[in-house]
């Protein structure tokens, strides 16, 4: 008998008779903990969240909310039944009422749970939403009628917050500010959370775990910082997009040879038997830049990302491995130059697959 | 699959639509007296012929009219062109028969146009100059002028959702205004046209006031006469099987067309103002005039020919109890609105929250009534309740039913229901097709019930759309005629009945008071309605 406060298990999730989703399991520990689901676009992860608030049914497995089955093959307590509050992706206020209508109907369902004083004016402010309150949505830009659907989700003070693409149409600039503020107002409230999101950045602040979903599997279940740095299948690391993988030799418990970097040292991940052949992970911060190496590699493109540079660099075996350089390095190099790799190349951790 | 309340009542609605509908398809089989015999040697063809040269003279007309004054008010800038933007779609507003009625009067030997001449030149024998609009040329007149609005108002959308690079790109093209009407304009503008001539056949194929008054035997006059004269509910049905195979081909080719318009249409986009053209004097007095004289002859004419009769004759307005003729028409009207709009929102929302298939077929088959004449409907009615109430007394010995329903409001309202119920259903559900479907599931979220979600979120929501379908609604219950003179009460008149049984006994100049507050009334509801029905302003 599990404790956890929130659980799916062994859970395939469907719609309209087609399987999205299959066998996921996965838990959310503690009350107030966030979890996040990151996968690419169609791929069911609002599915998974439509399930959870009981918008559709399952068919195998079950899913357990503070200890009570909310969802079986047998059993489907209806939505308006479940403390489960979903803010939607799209555009979903009422578009007879006002922005600051639609708000006070969470607030109002809070109410009658009488749960906890939480504070109204708080949220407003921090999702910057008071001057628009008079507002019909009709009226107002999509980024605000997301964060005016978060904040009617937040006030109705639910057992498990759902929140699909929560900031997809928030400006940009603003993005990072209301992430830190989401943040501030989910611990302080103490509200279970799962984020689907396709912005792994995002997922990676915000999520105490995240998922990923891929090919129809919940593919890693993990605390961030593992999920980025030891990825449990190429398919991980393909998703992720944050490195390559390059054929290595592994010559001892501690090291591997590449044709193009040489010895690679480090400690593995996951052990591998001396003489094997594998595909090992380069990540952008795992290659240090020196000018006076005798590795040099061409490079083939540059981005420049504010606060660093992404070299990509061109081996012989026509594979491009990603650099990171901070921007203030004074060796500026442009496309073609030859870029110079520190040696002896020493990794942290080694991941191989 | 849930059994609950909002499935078994869409269930039951749906069914007490679709049962006139196969009575009809049921009684095809069935015998009939030796009539039919004499019928199909001598005027079936007659019927058949009428019908089809009504309907193909009618569809020339208001494809010419519909389309030439939906281009000029969409496209060109001249002498109270917005005005007539709206102003046209009131003609509406005289149904056919009225018109035909004015006709007649207008252009009869001693009639008002002979009173014109009299009073302006003097005596002398106008009567053979003045041309004679009766017989098949009344009729066409009557209906296509009556009729040319649903051509005018689903093509001038189309216009108005025509995206404004498609145009430019035919100027950039070097075309003239005329070569981008034919060659870009118009094609675009196809599956809009063409749904609102399949309407105007519905309809035509359905008319009974006007080519009644004019003699015409056309199916329809046939079911009626076949049922009237004959009372061989029979070969009424088998008459109405042989129309209803016509319409059912219409209403394919509608459906059809409404796909194709869903690719044509930029429903995303919306409504794009376009600047209009400013026509040059010449042209801009040419456009004033053909949509003025438009304008006139559909809806000044008959207005003023009624008016002018009640004026001429004003013992006729004190023969009639006014007041009880416009209570028994709002009374129908607001009955049967009340009924068509609750029962089309309870199946609408059915729809929505069960999606499920057997409902949407049957929902789907179910809106077919509107394709079904006043007439056929009235019949069906008439020998589904016959059936019933045979069967009844056979099997349990009951007393008759019959009284419950023939000659009753309830019988009336009931094939009201099943006549305009598509019209409500289609209205209310393009209304629901605007509700994203993640405000209902934000409403059960946040705790509503379905009920509490239906009452207080999609009511309201649809207020509007609920308005527009009530108005729509009234308008067509006002007009109708045939179904209120066969199921009708005795003793319960309407204006549409009063104006047709003083006409049938030709007393025209009678029938020029009730046609007259038929206009006026109809024509309140259609300027209440206006900015609904031009589709600028609830998009």
């Amino acid at each position: 008998m599990s404790n956890n406060f929130f659980e799916v298990r062994n859970v395939d999730f469907v719609v309209g008779g087609k399987t999205k989703v299959r066998n996921v399991s996965f838990s959310i520990k503690n009350e107030g903990d966030v979890i996040c689901l990151l996968g690419p676009s169609g791929i069911g992860k609002t599915t998974i969240l439509r399930t959870i608030a009981g918008l559709q049914r399952i068919k195998h497995g079950s899913i357990k909310l503070n200890g009570k089955i909310i969802s079986s093959e047998n059993l489907n307590v209806e939505p308006e039944h479940r403390n489960i509050s979903l803010a939607f992706q799209e555009n979903s206020l009422f578009p007879h009422y006002t922005v600051k209508k639609n708000i006070l109907l969470g607030f109002e369902k809070n109410k009658l749970k009488k749960r906890k004083e939480i504070n109204l004016q708080e949220i407003l402010d921090l999702l910057d939403l008071s001057k628009i309150l008079n507002q019909y949505p009709h009226q107002i830009s999509a980024g605000e009628a997301q964060r005016a659907s978060l904040a009617r989700a937040l006030l109705t003070q639910p057992d498990l917050l759902l929140l699909d693409e929560p900031l997809s149409n928030v400006d940009q600039s603003f993005k990072e500010e209301i992430q830190i503020r989401l943040k501030r107002i989910l611990k302080t409230l103490k509200i279970s959370t799962i984020i689907v999101t396709h912005d792994s950045y995002e997922a990676f602040y915000l999520g105490s775990k995240c998922g990923i979903i891929l090919d129809q599997e919940l593919r890693q279940f993990d605390d961030p910082y593992k999920v980025y740095h030891f990825p449990n299948s190429v398919e991980v690391v393909n998703f992720l997009n944050r490195g390559v993988l390059i054929p290595a030799e592994v010559t001892s418990p501690k090291s591997l040879e590449n044709k193009d970097l040489g010895t690679i040292t480090g400690n593995f991940v996951k052990p591998f038997p001396i003489g094997s052949n594998v595909q090992l992970l380069i990540q952008p911060e795992d290659l240090h830049h020196d000018d006076q190496s005798n590795l040099k590699l061409e490079i083939v493109d540059r981005k420049f990302r504010g606060t660093s540079f992404i070299y990509t660099l061109k081996t012989t075996t026509n594979k491009f491995i990603p650099v990171f350089v901070h921007s203030h390095h004074i060796h500026q190099h442009e496309i073609s130059e030859k870029f110079g790799i520190k040696r002896p190349i020493h990794i942290d951790h080694i991941v191989c697959f | 699959m849930k059994i609950n309340f909002w499935y078994i009542s869409s269930f039951l609605i749906s069914l007490l639509v679709i049962i006139p509908i196969l009575t009809v398809f049921s009684s095809f089989f069935e015998q009939t007296t030796n009539y039919f015999d004499i019928l199909k040697e001598t005027f079936l063809f007659e019927y058949t012929y009428n019908s089809l040269a009504l309907l193909i003279s009618v569809l020339t007309l208001t494809f010419l009219i519909g389309t030439i004054t939906a281009y000029l008010v969409s496209f060109y800038d001249f002498p109270l062109s917005n005005f007539f933007k709206w102003a046209l779609i009131l003609s509406f507003a005289v149904p056919p028969y009225i018109y035909a009625y004015s006709l007649t009067a207008f252009f009869e030997n001693y009639g008002t146009a002979y009173t014109i001449l009299k009073n302006l030149f003097g005596e002398a024998n106008y009567n053979q100059h003045i041309p004679k609009f009766d017989g098949m040329l009344g009729s066409i007149l009557s209906i296509s002028i009556s009729l040319f609005g649903y051509v005018y108002i689903l093509t001038r959308a189309s216009f108005l959702y025509q995206s404004q690079s498609l145009i430019d790109l035919g100027k950039n093209l070097g075309f003239t205004n005329f070569q981008s009407f034919y060659k870009v304009i118009l094609p675009a503008a196809r599956p809009a046209i063409v749904a609102g001539l399949s309407l105007v056949a519905m309809e035509t194929l359905a008319e009974f006031g006007a080519v009644d008054f004019f003699s015409i035997n056309t199916l329809t006059t046939g079911i009626y006469n076949s049922w009237i004269a004959f009372d061989d509910l029979a070969f009424a049905n088998r008459l109405s099987f042989f129309l209803l195979l016509f319409i059912f081909a219409l209403f394919i080719l509608e459906n059809l067309s409404r796909n194709k318009a869903k690719y044509h249409f930029n429903s995303r986009g919306g409504f794009k103002h376009k600047d209009k053209i400013k026509l040059t004097k010449k042209k801009s007095f040419l456009a004033f005039i053909f949509c003025f004289f438009i304008f006139f002859i559909s809806f000044l004419f008959p207005l003023s020919q009624m008016l002018y009769w009640t004026i001429k004759f004003p013992e006729n307005l004190f023969d009639l109890n006014i007041l009880n003729l416009l209570l028994n028409t709002l009374y129908l009207v607001i009955i049967s609105s009340i009924v068509l709009i609750t029962f089309s929102l309870i199946s609408n929302y059915g729809n929505r929250v069960l999606k499920n298939k057997f409902l949407n077929i049957l929902s789907t088959l179910s809106i077919s009534g509107y394709a079904i004449p006043g007439v056929i409907l009235a019949v069906a009615f008439i020998t589904f309740i016959s059936w019933l109430d045979e069967s009844m007394i056979k099997t349990l010995g009951l007393t008759s039913i019959k009284k419950i329903f023939i000659g009753s409001i309830l019988g009336l309202v009931l094939v009201y229901f099943v006549r305009f119920y598509s019209l409500a259903f289609n209205g209310i559900k393009s209304g629901y097709e605007k509700i994203n479907i993640y405000v209902d599931e934000s409403a059960y979220l946040l705790g509503y019930s379905k009920k509490k979600t239906f009452l207080n979120i999609h009511v309201p929501i649809l207020r509007n759309s609920l308005l527009f379908v009530g108005v729509l609604v009234a308008l067509e219950i006002i007009r109708e005629l045939p179904i209120a003179l066969i199921l009708r009460p005795f003793n319960f008149e309407t204006f549409a009945t009063t104006a047709y049984i003083s006409a049938s006994e030709d007393l025209l100049e009678a029938a020029a008071v009730p046609s007259l507050f038929l206009i006026l009334i109809a024509s309140f509801f259609i300027i209440t309605a206006s900015k609904y029905i031009l589709r600028e302003n609830n998009e």
